[in-house]
């Protein structure tokens, strides 16, 4: 365990038991996803009982507790997006990263995930790779798009 | 009261009840799931919706919402069922059709909802939710696929036990219950599987064991903690298959919901044993009663009746240990008698009796009821009774949550005495309240508490008087509520006191003290629980005199909640002491000079010459002093493990010319007795105890004792060997005649206690002065605490799985720093060596700990703690790897 890291994290909080969202998602940035170890050692340090960090690592999708990739790819299923082929671009990505709707091709390069709506729906069919939106997204433009992360 | 009508029915209900409890307080039934009445609703389930007018146009869940004037319920419409109906649907969807092997059939909520609505099928299909099941974690199972996340598990552990060791995981419909992606950690209370209203949470030791329907439930009282909760045994073909507790109040603890195994333990002594050529052979009762009469006289002959000394149990009922005092006071002619509480509870008696008076009671009406209920006090009040002395001091656990500050001092509740923790949780509830905790040891209330006091081990009567000083100096006209004596010396002392001394002695900072002191003042209810770590010391009385005196400042037991609250060890301490198993007093407390009542239901006026204290006897014995007994008849328990110094107390016994031992389980004292008596335990007898607040429960035989016999018929059957027959039909013609006598017991009967409320309390106090010299502990690196732990309550939850499942084995809890300065860690083993005795034990690490302070449990066999104490819990000892 990288306790150097952690405590680092943890030092910039005043460790009191309101403070354990934001220490998570300093934790999800930092290593990419939540280590139980570290888990472990939050619960210790917030004065939490491990199970009720577990079960808000757990809720939010922010969080994962299995590494994810070096780029999160969300493709918007929602309404709107469905309606203009949302699911067929998801298929499409999964088709050509290899990996299936919610897992990490094995490079780690890649995770690959659904959301029910990223707030664009007038730019449908949308998705976000990391912080960045592609809008429009049509099934030929992925390659294009990939080739930027790969 | 508030007026309105439900399903057309006009009542009347509480102000500030819920629809629901209305109904049910009216017998009517509104279904239910995610509600428990031992915990806050949370309305999340919708099973239980109504039609409220005037109202929302939607249906209500009765759980939450508050009953109002002119209200028109409706439970039962068409419309509500429909939607119980689908919302059970959602539930079955994918529930598992497991029934047949699911340890909850039969008394599935879950399963009687389906049949009460009729759901005949399910038209709703979803994806299988991935199986997630716990068989890793010990004692307690479970099973995802089977929760409908009502989360009355959840919410039992966080609000009631104070573990909240579960918790849900993910979200929506593949929620699921879980413990931190490891198995159970906690507790291991159970109170969960009680809650839940299906199969997902299953007992380990009941599964696949009976149906629920198999079982009869016979009430008894459990037969570990001075708590004495009231509980029922459920029995299977003569077997005790589990205990569970009323729907109100499901929480029991570990040793309570999983040590019943101690019954039917393979290890327990199920045949009588006596000594020939060295060795124990099993022989007929009778053969064991004639020898042990015959071994009795013998030495009778030669040193007279005080040559035999008799040692009480506090696991025996009342009556048991009522008919061995007499037994002594009578049949023999000696008053040679103590039990083992004198190396812990007797002295939480006699420092509250010092400073707040020995029980009397004015005003009996004189004539003993000739025929009263079983268990039923024949004694019974007048107009102008009155009672004084420190019982009237003493608080019960049922009100502990209305008080308003609690100093918890040298006790570690949880193991102790679950009971407390329980009501300090729901005292927690309220903003207002504040919970001190004392203790060299972080215990598991550091979490709520709002002050810790980390004092050294020992210095507990300074840390007391620190802070009636620190209270002297923030209120220079303070004076105690309640009449006390002595107030201007005492007050002229604690003004002389230097906080920064008391600071420097006990390394509790100054402003700490005085935030205590301040917070303790303010109270209106404050309450003081104390326990073994402070009783269990050399100066364990003294100890008890200085929080007797902080509670004779600040104490008003008038308000409710507020007393002193000390800690019982097993279940029937206070009963033990109560009746009379103590050299120098008759049953309740009165006085050996009061013999003559005595003597005229006894036949016999009892010696007015007090016996030894259980300390004096074995010292006198190790010294060969003249007027030494030579025998005992003990009552269970084992002294060898339980007091300090186990090999002086071994070769004391061993010293012994002839031994009775009465007990249930082959102890390190059983292994040197010349005849060994099997009895009975709590689940095979009929009697009473009385527990830690004066509450007399009573225990009722639910099993066959296949052979061993309840400690008082085997008491009255060695009368008659020595000629001189106690006779009784059964438990309740002892408690009778006990009661007759013990006027501390007037009106008192099952599930209420002692002192009888309709007394009027005349409490007065004295302050008394006391010491504050540390505890001289020896030489050493290291100081030991030696002490309860979780799921052990002496060594008779050692013959049971449960409690040994959990934990098993005895180790050197160590801190990290510790433990990394010697090279050691988890599982590494040690030799703790002291002036006494040295050990070899593994080594757990646990932070707990204060840097120099060790701790050991004085519960198990191998290796034995008490092996290193002097004659304290606390020694000074080194610690060397391998």
């Amino acid at each position: 365990m990288d306790l150097q890291r952690l405590e680092g994290i943890l030092s910039r909080y005043a460790c009191q038991p309101a403070d354990l969202i934001p220490v998570l998602q300093d934790i999800q940035d930092s290593y990419n996803y939540l280590p139980k170890d570290e888990l472990k050692v939050v619960a210790e340090r917030l004065h939490l009982p491990l199970a009720q960090v577990f079960s808000v690592a757990t809720f939010f999708t922010m969080f994962s507790l299995v590494p994810k990739g070096k780029h999160v790819c969300k493709v918007c299923v929602g309404t709107t997006c469905h309606l203009k082929g949302g699911q067929r671009l998801a298929e499409s990505l999964s088709n050509r990263l290899g990996v299936d709707i919610g897992y990490t091709t094995k490079d780690m390069n890649f995770t690959l995930e659904t959301v029910a709506c990223l707030g664009s729906c007038a730019q449908a069919p949308v998705m976000m790779i990391d912080d960045t939106y592609y809008a429009r997204v049509t099934v030929d433009k992925v390659p294009k798009i990939l080739k930027k992360y790969q | 009261m508030v007026n309105l009508t439900i399903d057309g029915k006009a009542i009347q209900a509480e102000e500030g009840s819920t629809i629901l409890q209305a109904a049910q307080a009216h017998g009517m039934r509104i279904p239910f799931l995610c509600y428990h009445p031992a915990i806050k609703a949370i309305g999340s389930c919708r099973i239980c919706v109504v039609e409220v007018k005037p109202g929302p146009p939607r249906p209500q869940p009765a759980c939450t919402t508050k009953v109002a004037e002119g209200m028109e319920v409706v439970t039962n419409s068409e419309k509500l069922q429909d939607i119980r109906r689908e919302l059970v649907k959602f539930m079955l969807i994918n529930h598992p059709l497991d029934c047949p092997w699911c340890d909850k059939g039969g008394e599935c909520e879950l399963q009687n909802l389906t049949h009460e609505l009729g759901i005949a099928e399910v038209d709703y299909e979803a994806v299988r939710k991935p199986i997630n099941n716990d068989f890793d974690s010990k004692l307690i199972e479970r099973y995802n696929t089977r929760c409908v996340t009502c989360g009355r598990c959840v919410r039992v552990c966080k609000e009631r036990v104070g573990a909240s060791a579960i918790n849900f995981e993910n979200r929506a419909y593949f929620t699921d219950l879980g413990s931190g992606q490891v198995p159970l950690n906690c507790e291991f209370c159970g109170t969960c599987i009680e809650v839940c209203p299906v199969g997902a949470l299953i007992n380990k030791l009941f599964k696949y064991g009976a149906r629920a329907w198999e079982m009869t439930a016979t009430p008894a009282i459990c037969q570990f903690c001075g708590g004495g909760c009231d509980y029922e045994v459920h029995v299977k073909d003569g077997q005790v298959k589990r205990v569970r507790r009323d729907e109100g109040n499901p929480l029991l603890c570990v040793r309570g919901r999983f040590g019943f195994g101690v019954i039917s333990s393979d290890q327990r002594l199920k045949a009588p044993l006596i000594k020939k050529g060295g060795q124990l052979v099993e022989v007929s009762w009778d053969e064991a009663l004639d020898f042990a009469a015959q071994g009795l006289m013998q030495v009778m002959a030669k040193g007279g009746p005080s040559a035999i000394y008799g040692i009480g149990s506090p696991r025996a009922t009342n009556e048991s240990n009522y008919v061995f005092q007499k037994f002594f006071r009578v049949v023999l002619g000696t008053n040679q008698i103590d039990n083992p509480g004198r190396y812990n509870y007797w002295r939480a008696v006699e420092g509250m009796a010092q400073v707040f008076g020995w029980p009397e009671i004015d005003g009996l009406n004189p004539e003993v009821l000739k025929y009263a209920k079983p268990f039923h006090s024949t004694l019974t009040l007048s107009e102008e009774a009155k009672g004084k002395g420190f019982p009237f001091v003493m608080g019960q656990t049922a009100k502990l949550k209305e008080a308003d500050a609690v100093l918890v001092i040298g006790a570690d509740v949880t193991p102790e005495m679950p009971p407390y923790g329980w009501a300090l949780m729901e005292a927690l509830q309220k903003e207002d309240f504040r919970l001190i905790v004392a203790n060299p040891r972080k215990t598991k209330y550091d979490r709520y508490a709002h002050k810790k006091l980390r004092y050294r081990p020992g210095t507990e009567r300074a840390l007391v008087l620190g802070l009636m000083a620190a209270m002297v100096a923030a209120n220079p006209d303070l004076a105690p509520q309640l009449p006390a004596e002595g107030w201007a010396a005492c007050k002229e002392i604690l003004q002389g006191v230097s906080l920064d001394d008391i600071a420097k002695q006990t390394g509790v900072a100054v402003a700490d003290l005085q935030a205590a002191a301040a917070t303790l003042l303010q109270a209106q209810a404050p309450a003081i629980i104390f326990g073994n770590d402070l009783l269990a010391q050399a100066n364990g009385k003294e100890n008890v005199v200085a929080v007797a005196n902080l509670f004779l400042l600040i104490g008003q037991p008038a308000n409710a909640g507020s007393g002193l609250y000390p800690i019982a060890e097993k279940n029937n301490t206070h009963g033990v002491c109560d009746v009379g198993v103590v050299p120098n007093l008759l049953p309740g407390y009165q006085p050996l000079a009061a013999g003559e009542k005595f003597g005229k239901i006894w036949n016999k006026v009892p010696s007015t010459i007090p016996g030894l204290t259980l300390d004096e006897a074995l010292t006198r014995l190790e010294n060969n002093a003249v007027n030494a007994p030579q025998a005992f008849y003990i009552l269970g328990g084992d002294m060898i493990r339980q007091l300090p110094n186990s090999q002086r107390i071994r070769s004391i016994l061993q010293k012994a010319r002839f031994i009775v031992y009465q007990g249930a389980f082959m102890t390190e004292v059983a292994k040197l007795a010349d005849v060994i008596l099997p009895v009975g335990v709590h689940a095979e007898v009929n009697g009473t105890y009385t527990n830690t607040d004066g509450r007399l429960g009573q225990t009722r035989a639910a099993v066959s004792a296949n052979g061993v016999r309840p400690g008082w018929q085997i008491i009255t059957a060695l009368s008659q060997k020595l000629d001189q027959p106690l006779e009784y039909a059964s438990a309740e013609d002892i408690f009778k005649e006990m009661v007759s006598l013990m006027p501390i017991y007037v009106g008192l009967q099952p599930g209420y206690r002692w002192p009888c409320p309709d007394l009027k309390a005349d409490i007065k106090g004295t302050f008394v002065p006391f010491s504050v010299e540390p505890e001289a502990l020896g030489e050493g690196d290291f100081t030991l605490i030696v002490g309860k732990t979780m799921g052990h309550s002496g060594s008779f939850t050692t013959f049971a799985a449960g409690p040994m499942i959990v934990n098993g084995t005895q180790t050197l809890q160590i801190n990290a720093e510790d433990a990394g300065k010697l090279g050691v860690a988890a599982g590494d083993t040690v030799t703790v060596s002291s002036a006494q005795g040295r050990i070899a034990v593994p080594v757990a690490v646990n932070d707990d700990l204060p840097a120099g302070v060790v701790f050991l449990a004085d519960h198990f066999a191998e290796p034995l703690a008490n092996s290193l104490t002097s004659n304290s819990n606390l020694c000074r000892v080194n610690i060397q790897k391998g």
